[in-house]
């Protein structure tokens, strides 16, 4: 197929030249002069080419039927006779022509009375019709196109002239390369051939070429319905103005040629004031009306031209903007390029040395050949018109829902305009998440960051989805992915000091921008999900890997645990056990460096001396705001420093809340320690206090208050041990394992940090159960004193008792007596004085408090039980395992206290 | 370092049971038997100095004190590869090497003799410690020198450290085979005396259940000492685990037992083990999730002690329990498993106070392996103790009707004036026992004032 095209074209060729010496040699002319009539006289051979490819046999037919229609059956037959004869004699080549001619005659005759017109007439007003329409070339052009095209047919087509249309400068080469120069040459009008073929070999622009191709691609479609009949009926006015009116077609139409391009012509002149078009009065009205549609084409490019002017020059108009203006001035460019062609044709036939007569171009092949450009113009007009105001992602926002027109050259059009525009954002796309740098001058892109916002608050603050300008074609989950990606990036260079480059950012920086597309057209490939998928997995892994082994997240993660949360027992233990008497001072006689001190010597005592020096250099002690009346205990707290990256998920706040939930274990601690020292002094005391037999109920009562409290703190405790700690806890650490990125992590820990925090009865719910339970905490010592204060007295009479005892061994030694009645009354009136001073007091003090500890935990659990977070329900269920509480609740408090 | 716990290994028993466990300290600690850490070991999580102390970078050394009064049991230790272990200095062998003739008075006599030296040894131990929380004895009650000696020596910790604790591991005679020492009943009789006055805590370690469970359980038919003593040795490690894997809570042993113990007598503790397996068939314990542990901890026949823990009829209760679960334990299963036991009332607690089962997560050490993923030590108070010293009472009583062997212990200073002892100690006893009974009755509240109004 491929050597067809051109010894076809040999042949034209050496038809044309024999043509053209012939006509050198009737007129006598030479050069260029003989142009013209060369011209037509090819011209009139290809009309006669097509009668001769006009079915004989139809005409026959027709002919035959007119003939019975008029009644002429017998000269119907006759002239079927005629026919068969004239056939089968093969005197006559052109039968069908000749036919064609009577068939003409016969249909003239009986039209005489309206319409009397020469053979001249005929002629002159067939030739143009068929020069016009030139049916042959229509052929031509449908077999051309199947070469071009190979074997792909139609939809091929189509899409070539989509795509080349729009990416002219790209896919120029793949063109050129199965577009050989010869067939663009052949398949437009031979008239056309010479100016348009020297336009290509000038520019060298292959997407002229293709629009030509687009234009005639087109037209054979439409030959049969719109040139037969449409430019035959025009062309047939204006023939007839020709002669009677001063503007001619051919003034007209150069005029015209302005119009297209916006520039006002002779006739047709734009009102830019009024943004209209105002049309010469003597312009026929016959012409009206495809001049109307004509220069609909010129006053769009206005439009257009004059956004772009209007744009291109705007630098906050943004990259984006400029990226529109150039595809819109792209498309303009290509539309001129057609006018430009268009021109040079009627150049041509405007041709000095020719006369009007032969004018070929007529305002309804003008529509038709701006037909398709018009479409286009209007859909950039309309573009125009909604982008209006729009930058950045808006405006491919915009865009992008036009790409959704079913009309697929509208798609392809938009399409190819979108490309152009989304190119800057995915540049900045790229960049930012490759890079983490923002290219973003015009706040075009739909990250957003603050310059403002230091390092330690990067993370958090620093950048931020900018709403509108999110491309349509990008969900946001999707944008607040690449957000989390570019972030993550810059948390890796400015926080974390990691420079190491994603991985494939080299092959991703050297990718063309064609790649934009990916992102509009998510719908038919996953390229650019993947893209981010793997992007956003590669840094976000590598963010976490940085943190975990270059900043030990993990590690000081365990450490608060076991220093703020209690987590180190010994150390703890230790801890309290040194501050003790510190901490009983009033909280401004506490002076920070002493307590450093003191916390050195626990951590270097405990286990926690084999904890790495950069935990332990962290680990401090803080004293909180003091309040008056306060004591060491409110105030003190455990700090743990933390710098760098990982401030990002230990916060202020978090820390702020550390210290609470610290403060509050810190407090429950104390009373396990207490209430273990009250037990120890009760069992130490009861060995030296069973000499006063009296004392053991009172002993007695304190071992069951004592027991009770003991189990309270002590559940308390296994409830924070695990149902706030351990729960929590396990939660945290698989959430921080199975961790994408880094606000997983700041999320699973904040989550744990709330829960640890309600659990604790931190929150607002709780406040009143918590006060509650600081009330029994205080009780608890207001115990302590007591059983203190009894204990000493008792330990005293021990003492004064055994001092007796000694006294009498010792006058026995001495060789007195013993004892005699008077030191015996006078000891016995001072036991008396002491028990009835200290038992009924002692009592009455254990039964106060007895009794306030009692409805405190009564009045405690009941609101525990009732508490809306169900988490809480397990304390009461520790506390209350065997239904103790719960049998006692009517009896309300402790029946051995009645009898007392 | 803070907290420390010393070690007294006293008599046959106390010997041989405190060399069971600091086998058992010295594999989970990472320690090889001559007292050096296992180059494995060094990156340690474990508190190695409560029980031990440092005497230089690598080698630790027990805060033991063995004492005998004759040689047998400490040669063997001297001959073993933990020979090296010991502080040389802390193994004392009474010069006269003749024992205390399984005779209590005997044993309690020579310990008053011998004071100067053992406490000698013992203040020594005590200023090496920077605070030194309690002794831990280990003894039995039936012979002469772990229940003679041991009583003296625990009256004395108490004049010499009135405010440390002093926890005892009491191994209780064997009542299901005739004992080859007839006056077991006066020894147990006049120690218990003592580990009533003088204790803090006393874990109960009943030869009979032991025994018993060696056969039901492990299916040997004749246990030898090392297998029973594997036994006792796996308790004892197991309740101070807490104490040795610092965490958030049961860091010290105040803390662990003051919860277990609400008044001062009622500190005898049952204890209960399970999985109970040897290293031969590991494989039969199929279930181990925390409820199968504490459920079976509640099951009387992984008792260690021969007294039937809830017998129909009685109102015999606990008084609290802790169990220690070591192993890959989902804490979130903690709750659940409580909540099934008190469901399905697995567990009588007493009428006149609160009182929950504690659940205390520990870690495992990572140098042994065990094949059992979780394992469960149960510390328990149960009034059914009482029976234990019942039927101890019951025997005495015997025996003393007919003043049977008596004259053994009139040899001894401590009986030559008279037998007041034996009545004191009786009588304490069977206040005990009183007590005990008294505590599984709602009136316990008001049990001293009874006491107060009946004096």
């Amino acid at each position: 197929m491929a050597s067809k095209p051109s010894s076809r074209s040999e042949e034209i060729q050496t038809l044309s030249e024999l043509l053209s010496r012939l006509c050198v040699k009737l007129t006598g002319l030479s050069g260029d002069a003989v142009i013209p009539h060369f011209q037509l006289a090819l011209n009139l051979l290809r009309s006669k080419q097509s009668i001769e490819d006009e079915d004989e046999f139809r005409i026959v037919e027709r002919l035959k039927k007119q003939l019975v229609r008029h009644g002429r059956e017998k000269d119907a037959a006759h002239f079927v006779d005629l026919h068969r004869k004239l056939q089968s004699q093969m005197l006559l080549r052109n039968r069908s022509a000749v036919l064609k001619l009577f068939q003409k005659l016969a249909s003239l005759e009986d039209k005489t009375q309206q319409n009397k017109v020469t053979s001249d007439a005929f002629f002159s007003q067939g030739l143009p019709s068929h020069l016009v329409s030139t049916p042959n070339s229509g052929i031509h052009v449908r077999g051309r196109l199947n070469v071009l095209t190979g074997d792909q047919g139609r939809d091929n087509t189509m899409s070539l002239t989509g795509g080349s249309s729009g990416i002219s400068s790209i896919r120029g080469k793949d063109l050129s390369s199965q577009d050989p120069t010869p067939v663009a040459q052949s398949f437009m009008p031979s008239h056309l051939v010479t100016p348009a073929l020297g336009l290509n070999q000038q520019t060298a622009s292959h997407a002229a070429r293709s629009r030509t191709i687009a234009i005639f691609g087109r037209k054979p479609e439409d030959k049969e319905n719109v040139y037969n009949f449409k430019t035959v009926s025009s062309s047939l006015a204006v023939a007839a103005d020709i002669s009677s009116n001063e503007i001619t077609q051919q003034s007209l139409l150069k005029d015209l040629v302005y119009v297209l391009q916006g520039v006002s012509g002779r006739w047709i002149k734009f009102d830019v004031v009024r943004n209209r078009m105002d049309l010469d009065a003597s312009i026929p009205k016959c012409y009206k009306q495809e001049i109307g549609k004509l220069s609909e084409s010129g006053w769009l490019y206005i439009k257009i031209k004059s956004y772009i002017d209007q744009h291109s020059t705007d630098k906050a108009f943004g990259l984006v903007g400029q990226s529109f203006c150039a595809a819109l001035h792209q498309e303009l460019t290509e539309y001129l390029r057609l006018i430009s062609v268009l021109e040079a044709q009627l150049e041509q036939e405007v041709d000095p040395g020719l006369q009007d007569s032969c004018s070929h171009i007529t305002l309804a092949q003008l529509l038709v050949w701006t037909y398709e450009p018009l479409q286009r113009l209007k859909w950039l007009g309309e573009l125009v018109d909604t982008c209006k105001g729009k930058k950045g992602g808006a405006l491919t926002s915009t865009i992008f829902s036009y790409t959704h027109h079913g009309d697929t050259s509208v798609k392809s059009l938009i399409t190819h305009l979108l490309t152009f525009v989304s190119q800057p954002i995915y540049a900045t796309l790229l960049r930012w998440m490759y890079d983490g740098e923002l290219d973003d001058a015009y706040h075009e892109f739909f990250v957003a960051s603050d310059p403002q916002v230091k390092n330690d608050q990067l993370w958090h603050d620093k950048y931020s989805l900018r709403k509108t300008m999110i491309p349509s074609f990008i969900t946001m989950d999707q944008a607040s992915r690449i957000l989390l990606t570019g972030k993550s990036i810059n948390f890796l260079r400015q926080v974390c000091e990691d420079r190491t480059p994603t991985k494939g950012r080299e092959v991703a920086m050297n990718l063309d921008l064609t790649q934009a597309s990916s992102m509009f057209s998510q719908d038919q490939n996953s390229d650019f999900q993947k893209m981010l998928d793997s992007v956003y997995e590669l840094t976000s892994q590598h963010l976490l890997d940085v943190l975990q082994t270059k900043y030990k997240f993990l590690e000081h993660l365990k450490a608060m645990r076991r220093y703020l949360l209690l987590g180190q027992g010994d150390f703890i233990r230790h801890l309290m056990d040194l501050l003790e008497e510190d901490l009983a001072k009033p909280a401004g006689n506490l002076y920070l460096h002493n307590l450093s001190g003191i916390l050195e010597i626990a951590i270097r005592a405990t286990n926690a001396q084999f904890d790495s020096s950069d935990i332990l250099r962290r680990l401090d002690v803080r004293l909180l705001d003091v309040s008056p009346g306060d004591t060491g205990w409110d105030v003190f707290s455990l700090e743990y420093r933390v710098d760098g990256p990982i401030r990002t998920v230990f916060t202020p706040e978090c820390k702020v809340m550390y210290l609470r939930v610290f403060n509050f274990m810190w407090r429950a601690k104390r009373m396990e320690y207490v209430l273990a020292q009250i037990w120890k002094n009760q069992m130490c005391s009861a060995r030296q206090l069973k000499t006063i037999p009296e004392l053991s109920p009172i002993l007695h009562t304190c071992h069951m208050i004592t027991s009770t409290m003991v189990h309270f703190i002590k559940q308390v405790q296994y409830y924070i041990n695990f149902e706030v700690l351990e729960c929590a806890w396990d939660e945290l650490l698989t959430k921080v394992y199975e961790a994408k990125d880094l606000d997983y992590i700041i999320a699973a820990h904040q989550v744990f940090l709330d829960t640890v925090l309600s659990r604790c009865l931190l929150n607002e719910k709780s406040r009143e159960i918590l006060q509650l339970l600081r009330t029994l905490f205080d009780l608890i010592i207001e115990f302590e004193t007591a059983q203190g204060v009894f204990f000493e007295a008792a330990t005293s009479e021990v003492f004064t008792r055994e001092a007796f005892d000694k006294s009498k061994k010792e006058r026995t030694r001495k060789g007195e007596w013993e004892t005699n009645d008077e030191i015996e009354r006078a000891e016995k009136s001072r036991r008396n004085s002491f028990l009835t001073a200290i038992i009924p007091s002692t009592r009455a003090k254990l039964q106060v408090v007895s009794s306030a500890y009692q409805d405190t935990v009564n009045r405690f659990l009941k609101m525990v039980a009732s508490h809306p977070d169900a988490s809480l329900r397990f304390l009461c269920f520790r506390l209350d395992f065997n239904e103790h509480y719960k049998v006692r609740e009517p009896r309300g408090r402790l029946s051995f206290m009645r009898a007392n | 370092m803070p907290r420390e716990i010393i070690t007294l290994q006293l008599g046959q028993c106390g010997n041989q049971i405190g060399m069971e466990f600091w086998k058992q300290l010295c594999a989970e600690h990472g320690i090889s038997p001559e007292g050096i850490l296992e180059d494995f070991a060094t990156e340690g999580l474990d508190r190695k100095d409560v029980f031990f102390y440092q005497a230089d970078d690598e080698h630790y050394i027990p805060r033991s004190v063995l004492l005998d009064l004759e040689p047998r049991v400490i040669n063997t230790i001297m001959n073993s590869p933990y020979a090296n272990l010991y502080n040389p200095e802390n193994v004392y062998l009474s010069k006269h090497g003749g024992g205390a003739g399984n005779n209590w008075a005997s044993g309690y006599c020579q310990a008053e003799k011998l004071y100067d030296d053992i406490f000698d040894i013992i203040d020594r131990e005590a200023d090496g410690s920077d605070s030194l929380e309690g002794f831990v004895v280990c003894h039995s009650i039936a012979g002469g020198t772990g229940s003679g000696m041991g009583s003296y020596i625990l009256e004395r910790l108490n004049d010499r450290f009135p405010k440390k604790l002093i926890q005892t591991y009491s191994v209780f005679p064997n009542v299901d085979e005739i004992s080859d020492v007839v006056v077991q009943p006066y020894n147990s009789l006049l120690t218990l005396k003592r580990l009533t006055q003088n204790a803090d805590c006393v874990v109960v370690l009943d030869n009979t259940a032991l025994n018993r469970i060696a056969a039901d359980r492990l299916h040997i038919d004749t246990p030898t000492f090392a297998q029973v003593n594997q036994l006792v040795s796996t308790v004892m490690a197991t309740s101070t685990t807490t104490l040795r894997y610092p965490g958030y809570m049961n860091n010290d042993l105040i803390g662990l037992i003051a919860s277990l113990i609400p008044t001062p007598r009622l500190h005898f503790l049952m204890t209960g083990y399970t999985p109970l397996t040897t290293d031969s068939q590991v494989a039969n314990v199929r279930k181990t999730t925390v409820l199968d542990v504490m459920r079976r901890l509640l099951q009387p026949k992984n008792m260690m002690v021969s007294t039937p823990v809830q017998r129909q009829g009685n109102n015999h209760c606990y008084i609290s329990i802790l169990n220690i679960i070591q192993g890959e334990v989902d804490p979130t299963q903690v709750h659940k498993s409580l909540q099934r036991i008190r469901e399905r009332k697995l567990a009588q607690f007493i009428p006149w106070g609160p009182a929950s089962i504690q659940v205390a997560l520990s870690r495992k050490s990572p140098y042994v392996q065990t094949a059992h993923r979780v394992s469960g030590l149960m510390l328990a108070n149960h009034t059914n103790i009482s029976q234990l010293f019942d039927r101890i009472l019951n025997q005495y009583d015997k025996l003393i009707k007919r003043k049977a062997f008596i004259e053994q212990f009139m040899k001894e200073p401590i009986f030559k004036d008279s037998l007041e002892e034996f009545d004191n100690s009786r009588e304490s006893l069977q206040s005990l026992i009183d007590e005990y009974n008294a505590a599984t009755k709602p009136d316990y509240l008001t049990w001293g004032i009874q006491q107060a109004g009946a004096l």
